[in-house]
């Protein structure tokens, strides 16, 4: 009940942000980089183990760009040059230049070293068709819809090696997904391809768009669980799930990426509980709103601390109404 | 002669190292790692820059490209008591956000957002050049409404704050004022509302003033779209390929931005392409009264093909022009 997890990445060390820029510059090999990478993720799943998450991620100390990142792994991808995404942030941003194929898998090494580390279930985390081909631009000549469908071809082989590879949790990032409501039904029939035959739990997250405007057409989407942000717009996007009822699991973003001011434990407490009237607590986790990048380390850890306690007494909360509930039940049937 | 503009913003860096870099400056700025004069002097010549390349491009109307906005309606929100700034949201169809602003009380204008921004751009620029504003009803679609709960009367309060701004314009000296409106494309139900408040806006102004719709169709806003209170209106032919025939099909004599070269995908135009595509807007439309150009703001491209599209465009307009001539 109530497992917390993060979206996914994690703010990077100052000697890999160097890292990175001197392999950029050529001045140091690709398995130094790599070796910082490593020693990057270990210290991510250590911190995540000690602040007491239950489902951990790898925290992608490897990528830059969510999209770029596999992108850049692609055949029929070339990549041009920065664009901003909004305030001083900027991604690079990918051209389909033709058909995308898969060389060899993309996210398994890291994936396994991560498993390796830990006791604990690693998420595995893709980008999903939808938003690969939507912040791309598109010089192929081919439509949306055949950019979008082949390129859940391709995600799915990854996605499918994941899953045979062991991992309990498969998260196919569709942060575009809202971007043009009438081409949701596009959205749900590639993410379809890619999550066919797994065995993995399923997750999709969602972030900054209008969820409303795709609600409830979304629930169709074949994942078990959506992980949504609320904290962006401090909780008012719950009304959305009050008008039709919400079947699927879900990832409750209860702290804001964008802002490095920590939120109080009360306040995350207080946000659970107006959750908790929407959702019921058996089919709730509780995350970040987003990956957590963009903030300091310090920060992110704060904020991680933060949501970690507060879920711990929301728990002790509603597991006290839980037992009283099932003494109920008991004394009813006796 | 066919003349040429840009929709408005421009990309704030390139990936010449030479050029001032705005992105790290900023990122030291928050930091704390240099003062505000030192980020003021890297936004300058970021500006002046953006202003020589249009220069050198031959574009007839320029902007300052928008250096200083983080998105379109943050800048506005932040001089008008009323608003608090929101948490990021799409803007549009794009892989962009920006902040969104919440109506908390009735708006009030409290300074001017782009006077001194504009008066920068006049001091360093040797062309013809043009301020932009966000349109109310854009604005108001954009913001969060805590406190009107009527978009109308929202609108309408951004119209006389807007108009405050464009006559404070004015008075600096712009010549064109380009009042942007893309969510008007979205909600042709709100024409009359539309239509007031560009009246408020644009009302004694002198300057030229331009109502400029991207992103999205003009089918349900025309005829009446072409009888606006403006000298001009722009439409993005881009992004709905049909606007093109609506353009045509009405009766239109007031001034036109075309928005013909897509900002939004790095596939460069063919100039074969654009030269049959001005011949068949100038049989309709004087040329005089032609304005060629993006089909939004070039800051959704990578620098490099940002300033290739406006080349080729530019191009091909002189080659409309030379042979027009002859």
């Amino acid at each position: 009940m109530l497992l917390t997890t993060t979206v996914g990445s994690f703010p990077k060390p100052d000697y890999l942000v160097k890292a990175r820029n001197l392999f950029g510059q050529k001045r140091i090999s690709e398995l130094e980089l790599k070796e910082l990478e490593r020693k990057a993720t270990k210290e991510v799943i250590r911190l995540q183990e000690e602040i007491g998450l239950d489902i951990l991620v790898h925290g992608e100390m490897e990528r830059g760009d969510m999209v770029t990142y596999f992108a850049e792994r692609l055949k029929g991808f070339e990549i041009s040059g920065p664009v901003r995404s909004y305030g001083n942030r900027y991604y690079r941003k990918p051209v389909v230049r033709g058909k995308v194929k898969r060389g060899s898998p993309i996210t398994l090494e890291m994936y396994h070293y991560a498993q390796g580390l830990t006791q604990k279930p690693v998420k595995a985390i893709l980008t999903g068709p939808y938003t690969m081909c939507d912040w791309s631009f598109n010089e192929s000549f081919r439509s949306r819809r055949n950019v979008m469908l082949n390129l859940a071809e391709v995600i799915h082989q990854e996605a499918f090696d994941l899953d045979r590879s062991g991992a309990q949790y498969i998260q196919i990032d569709e942060p575009a997904i809202s971007t043009r409501p009438e081409e949701i039904g596009l959205a749900i029939e590639a993410m379809r391809i890619v999550t066919e035959g797994l065995k993995a739990k399923t997750i999709s997250h969602i972030c900054y768009g209008d969820l409303a405007a795709v609600y409830p057409e979304i629930l169709d989407l074949p994942v078990d669980q959506l992980a949504l942000e609320f904290a962006n717009s401090g909780f008012s996007n719950l009304e959305t799930f009050r008008k039709s009822p919400f079947t699927k699991e879900i990832a409750l973003g209860v702290v804001d990426v964008h802002s490095p001011v920590v939120e109080k434990k009360e306040k995350i407490k207080e946000n659970i509980r107006k959750a908790l009237e929407v959702f019921p607590p058996e089919k709730m986790s509780i995350s970040p709103d987003c990956g957590l990048k963009t903030r300091k380390p310090q920060e992110a850890e704060a904020k991680l601390r933060a949501m970690v306690s507060a879920v711990k007494e929301i728990r002790e909360e509603i597991g006290v109404a839980h037992v009283m509930n099932d003494r109920c039940r008991s004394e009813k049937t006796n | 002669m066919l003349k040429t503009t840009v929709a408005g913003s421009y990309p704030k860096i390139t990936q010449d190292k030479s050029a001032p870099d705005l992105r790290s400056a900023l990122n030291r700025f928050s930091e704390q790692q240099i003062p505000e004069e030192e980020l003021e002097k890297v936004y300058q010549k970021t500006i002046k820059r953006v202003i020589k390349e249009q220069e050198e491009a031959g574009i007839d109307i320029i902007t300052d490209g928008e250096i200083r906005w983080d998105d379109p309606v943050t800048p506005f929100a932040e001089n008008i008591d009323g608003f608090e700034i929101g948490g990021l949201i799409r803007f549009f169809d794009n892989n962009f956000y920006y902040r969104r602003p919440i109506v908390k009380s009735s708006l009030v204008f409290r300074d001017y957002s782009t006077v001194d921004e504009f008066r920068f751009l006049k001091e360093n620029s040797k062309k013809q050049i043009k301020a932009v504003l966000t349109g109310p009803f854009t604005f108001a679609r954009l913001s969060k409404d805590e406190c009107y709960n009527d978009l109308d009367r929202l609108t309408l309060d951004l119209a006389q704050i807007l108009h405050k701004e464009a006559k404070k314009l004015e008075e600096a000296g712009a010549a064109f004022i380009q009042i942007d409106e893309p969510s008007f494309c979205f909600s042709p139900e709100k024409i009359d509302l539309v239509h007031e408040a560009i009246r408020i806006v644009t009302q004694g102004l002198k300057a030229r003033t331009f109502l400029c719709l991207y992103f999205g169709g003009i089918r349900d806003l025309t005829p009446r779209l072409f009888d606006f209170p403006v000298d001009g209106i722009g439409i993005d032919i881009v992004s709905k390929p049909e606007n093109s025939n609506l353009l045509l099909d009405n009766s239109f004599d007031k001034e036109l931005i075309l928005g013909c070269v897509d900002a939004r995908n790095t596939r460069l135009e063919k100039e074969e392409d654009l030269l049959k595509l001005f011949e068949g807007v100038a049989k309709k439309i004087p040329e005089d009264k032609i304005y060629v150009s993006p089909s939004c703001g070039l800051e959704f491209l990578p620098h490099n093909n940002a300033l290739l599209k406006m080349k080729t465009m530019t191009q091909a307009v002189r080659k409309f022009n030379h042979i027009g001539s002859n």
